[in-house]
């Protein structure tokens, strides 16, 4: 039997705002919505002009902004992935942890790599750069155990209570990245807890097996 | 309009746009083409010519290279001044490459350095090459600039990758040149 259909699917348009917003009153509509039940009928209202008003313009965006959020807490910090050029397939990082106890802790190493991998993974970036002052050696070492190669230093380059610093540029090409993806797979396949249970039954099993 | 051995070098007027278009137009990917995010830029020839009409713009003027016959081989500015740090980034845009080596390209260039040290009283001046830009690399290492490094796969034009590299004079080093 063959299923004849008109149906297609479209761009969401300002003009469908009233169509969703009655959807979005309907209690069973709603039980499946994400988000804080709590809101306002015009807070809903908003969130979808503002949804609904995406322009095309916004699929390949200069600038791309994400909060980084841990559950213990709660948003830490910024991440903004600046100068994307779509053509050079391209992007500056910029972290900031807000929260100074979590400086140069494992939050930054995490976001950083957590940014490295959306890029890449992402994005369909081919490289990404970033900027970072000399003085922050807690950045720049992290981007260093992440596998970027320090490419330029700048010297005397910024003003910093009247001093000149230096400023490096760290650079990370995609097969950089996938060479040390494949690394970490390689060495941590075995790390997940099934695995080291399987490891542990098949190791008990063969100390106890007769010789 | 200031006098040089070669030439002279003046400011740009908006009849200079076709011979600037020149340069956007001529083979190969060169580094003065290249905007912030480092992609190439392909104005037309209204947009240049709006360009050179305003009086002041973001680089500070943009200054046409002209030989002793009066053919414009090129143009020179400096972009990106900033007062805080003092440093800004010289651009020079030879319409073809072998003007690079011709004496009137190391006068343009000194001008810019002077203009940058001695008048805007700049500490350093950043400067830019694709790995294919051999002759103004070379003019640019010949006038006191040292490599400060090389971005890897910066830019995609022509079908693959370059890199970019990027270079520094100081005033402390331009004085010992001179």
């Amino acid at each position: 039997m063959s299923l004849k259909t008109r149906m297609y699917i479209r761009r969401a348009e300002r003009d469908d705002l009233d169509t969703v917003v009655e959807w979005m009153d309907a209690p069973d509509f709603r039980r499946f919505l994400y988000g804080d039940p709590a809101r306002s009928p015009r807070r809903i209202r908003e969130q979808i002009v503002a949804m609904l008003g995406r322009t095309a313009g916004h699929t390949l965006p200069n600038a791309i902004y994400l909060v980084i959020e841990s559950p213990g807490h709660g948003p830490i910090g910024l991440l903004s992935l600046q100068n994307i050029s779509w053509r050079n397939r391209s992007c500056s990082i910029d972290l900031y942890i807000g929260e100074p106890k979590l400086r140069g802790g494992m939050a930054a190493a995490v976001a950083y790599c957590q940014a490295i991998a959306y890029c890449f993974d992402e994005l369909n970036l081919h490289r990404i750069s970033a900027f970072i002052y000399s003085f922050n050696t807690a950045s720049w070492r992290i981007l260093e155990r992440a596998g970027a190669v320090r490419e330029l230093t700048l010297r005397e380059h910024i003003t910093r209570d009247g001093k000149l610093y230096d400023m490096y540029c760290y650079g990370m090409l995609r097969a950089e990245y996938e060479a040390l993806r494949d690394e970490i797979d390689a060495r941590f396949s075995d790390a997940s807890l099934a695995a080291m249970i399987a490891g542990r039954k098949q190791a008990e099993a063969s100390t106890e097996a007769p010789p | 309009m200031i006098p040089c051995q070669h030439g002279v070098i003046r400011t740009a007027d908006p009849d200079d746009a076709h011979t600037l278009k020149q340069y956007y137009d001529s083979v190969g990917p060169r580094a003065a083409k290249l905007d912030r995010k480092r992609e190439v830029v392909t104005p037309t020839t209204d947009e240049l010519q709006e360009l050179l009409t305003r009086k002041e713009n973001e680089m500070g003027g943009l200054y046409a290279i002209e030989d002793r016959g009066g053919r414009v081989q090129g143009f020179c500015s400096l972009r990106g001044v900033s007062r805080e740090r003092r440093m800004g980034e010289a651009l020079l845009m030879l319409i073809e490459d072998r003007f690079y080596a011709q004496p009137l390209a190391a006068e343009a260039l000194d001008f810019l350095l002077d203009f940058a040290f001695n008048t805007l009283f700049l500490n350093k001046l950043a400067a830019h090459c694709l790995e294919n830009e051999t002759a103004a690399r070379e003019l640019l290492i010949r006038a006191g600039f040292e490599s400060e490094g090389t971005q890897r796969d910066v830019v995609f034009t022509e079908g693959r990758w370059h890199d970019l590299e990027a270079f520094a004079c100081f005033r402390r080093n331009y004085r010992s040149h001179v």
